[in-house]
């Protein structure tokens, strides 16, 4: 049964979200050769279905790259792409969107997201956190993250997700970043932080 | 809009009901043509969790969404049934998913409830909406794709007309 998290506890995740998707951004702009700005990250516990709402329109076309994160916190990590901001990433990238090279590119910009995310909360908190090979899927915004959320924690009273947002500078181009740790496992993140 | 663990009935024809997005959830209709009654369940996992809303989950919804239609007046010998969904969305695990699961905890609890499948376009790699218009046809689109037809399932006493997704 997960419980009911304390404002303190949201504002301490979204702490942990902002360093960790500071250091990803930090990757990606040394990849793309770009500054790249990263968003007030956001840390909420809400019913799935709100969760799945609030990540944007259902229906809309993204990439969606997962990457499983095996170890102390069986959790996930989701990066969404909209079609013409994985387009644009591509092309800074040098290689053609939408081709397979194209999406090998976007999987491998999520991987490194994932594992710079994951390093610098195991800096701060001492979890093992491993990222799996990133699946990537070009489908509808809500069955990708309604999928993720349901494999992830789908049992869960409600559902605890930090988001970020990571912008490249002058390129119009942003990506979202998605941390689901899952109820059990946000408990453990809040231990290891000293908030439980 | 019938969000995820959610599920609606209507008797005003012409009420379209929706489900956006399914992945490995399962959209169930159940249509009963002649009186003009229609449901959706957009059904998240198989089975339900010892806490937490029921609803969600296959055993649950079905008969929950079956009780919902005979309300609105819905005959039970006379209802269709379509299925969208359950689609293992991405490549390369191993396990089997919650989409699989998903398809087969719903076909079971429509075995229960005495209920037979008449149109579905189950399992395959891409999300699908579902549309559900009361009074009129079960629709659904996949990701990309072109809008599809249902219900009414299609040729002359077409016991069962089963859309093969694409993996």
């Amino acid at each position: 049964v997960s419980t009911p998290y304390t404002e303190l506890q949201l504002d301490t995740l979204r702490e942990v979200a902002n360093i960790g998707s500071g250091t990803a951004s930090t990757a990606l702009s040394q990849l793309l050769t770009r500054p790249v700005d990263i968003s007030v990250p956001e840390a909420r516990a809400v019913p799935l279905a709100d969760a799945v709402e609030s990540a944007g329109p259902a229906d809309m076309a993204v990439t969606g790259v997962v990457i499983p994160v095996v170890g102390d916190i069986p959790s996930v990590v989701l990066c969404v792409f909209r079609i013409a901001d994985s387009e644009k990433l591509c092309e800074l990238l040098g290689v053609e969107g939408g081709s397979e090279v194209g999406r090998s590119a976007l999987a491998e910009i999520g991987n490194i997201l994932g594992t710079h995310y994951l390093s610098s909360m195991h800096a701060m908190t001492g979890l093992a956190l491993e990222p799996a090979p990133p699946q990537i899927a070009e489908d509808m915004l809500g069955a990708i993250v309604a999928t993720v959320l349901v494999e992830h924690c789908g049992e869960d009273d409600l559902t605890l997700f930090i988001d970020s947002e990571l912008t490249v500078e002058g390129e119009s181009c942003s990506l979202s970043f998605l941390y689901v740790p899952g109820a059990a496992g946000a408990t453990h993140l809040l231990t290891c932080l000293g908030m439980a | 809009m019938v969000r995820i663990g959610e599920l609606a009935a209507s008797a005003n024809p012409g009420d379209v009901l929706v489900a956006l997005g399914l992945g490995s959830c399962v959209g169930v209709a159940l249509v009963d043509r002649g009186r003009r009654v229609a449901g959706l369940a957009h059904v998240m996992l198989p089975e339900s969790p010892k806490s937490g809303p029921q609803l969600r989950c296959a055993d649950a919804a079905v008969p929950a969404l079956v009780e919902r239609v005979l309300e609105l007046g819905a005959r039970r010998s006379q209802l269709e049934v379509a299925l969208v969904g359950g689609a293992q969305m991405f490549a390369g695990q191993d396990t089997v998913t919650v989409g699989a699961r998903n398809g087969v905890a719903t076909r079971a609890a429509l075995d229960a409830a005495r209920l037979r499948i008449h149109a579905e376009a189950i399992g395959g790699g891409k999300g699908r909406t579902m549309r559900v218009t009361v009074g009129g046809d079960v629709e659904y689109r996949e990701a990309g794709g072109e809008l599809q037809h249902l219900l009414p399932a299609t040729g002359a006493g077409a016991a069962r007309h089963t859309v093969e997704a694409t993996a």
